[in-house]
């Protein structure tokens, strides 16, 4: 899997987008299947007051960094950060989209962190997840 | 023996620590986790730059996020907010575990939350993560 290259990184890059689908079943894969679950057990997640279960939060991390394994490679897997806020709840069945923005390079240490804004949606528009997620040059 | 009690705002004590058990990283976790994230990067079931596979950087986050339920009964909360500090690569074969600490619990908006820093690591004690959370507890 080709990864970016020092020189070709600059400020207000858009790296390419990820389309997920938390299905039930990958929820319940995430997740394990579990009694008074909002994440695996409908009838409880509606006595909380939603409409069906939940994907966990945290699935929006995996996708990020999916996104920016896929950009970074071995500077993602080791010195990657990420900070993200949970915004919206993410429904088993929902279609969600990643997307990040190249907004900071800084030097560390002989090293280029670069510093993503990141973003997921629904598929209605709205904004689920927000944050921002950095790791090293190759 | 641990003896489970519900878990509370009022009973949750700032500056309580956790400690989950350990798991042993196996290539089958490691495949479903990748099928439930649909991520099925070639370095998780083959070779990697760090030698050998790796697992997806967020995969040990649920071993975190439920530290608190190796003391308490939780029966719904909703995650506010995460962060992780990716320090070394998680590989198959490792045998892992996460320590954490409630630094702080809050109220807004009538909602209460709570805030846990942990670090998960290796049988040597090298940490792999680090990061810290924010979930919101659901008043029965």
């Amino acid at each position: 899997m080709d990864t970016v290259t020092a020189g070709a990184v600059s400020i207000g890059q858009e790296l390419p987008s990820l389309s997920r689908h938390p299905t039930q079943r990958r929820i319940d894969a995430y997740s394990t299947v579990r009694a008074h679950s909002i994440h695996s057990d409908e009838a409880w997640a509606q006595a909380k007051g939603f409409r069906t279960c939940l994907a966990q939060g945290m699935m929006s991390t995996a996708y990020v960094s999916d996104m920016m394994t896929r950009f970074l490679g071995a500077g993602f897997v080791k010195g990657g950060r990420m900070s993200i806020a949970f915004v919206k709840p993410v429904y088993a069945g929902d279609r969600l989209t990643v997307r990040g923005v190249v907004k900071d390079k800084r030097e560390v240490e002989g090293r280029t962190r670069v510093v993503v804004e990141v973003t997921c949606t629904n598929q209605h528009g709205q904004q689920i997840a927000i944050g921002t997620a950095s790791g090293f040059l190759p | 023996m641990i003896e489970f009690k519900p878990l509370t705002y009022e009973s949750l004590q700032v500056g309580e620590e956790f400690v989950s058990d350990t798991q042993l990283v196996t290539p089958e976790d490691v495949e479903t986790y990748a099928f439930a994230v649909e991520d099925e990067h070639p370095w998780f079931s083959g070779d990697s730059p760090f030698g050998g596979p790796v697992a997806p950087p967020t995969m040990l986050g649920n071993q975190a996020l439920r530290l608190r339920h190796s003391r308490y009964i939780v029966r719904a909360g909703l995650h506010a907010k995460m962060e992780f500090h990716f320090l070394e690569p998680i590989r198959h074969g490792m045998r892992v575990r996460s320590r954490g600490r409630v630094i702080d619990k809050y109220e807004r908006r009538g909602k209460p939350y709570m805030v846990t820093e942990f670090v998960t690591e290796d049988e040597q004690g090298t940490v792999l993560v680090r990061g810290q959370f924010t979930q919101m507890l659901f008043r029965d």
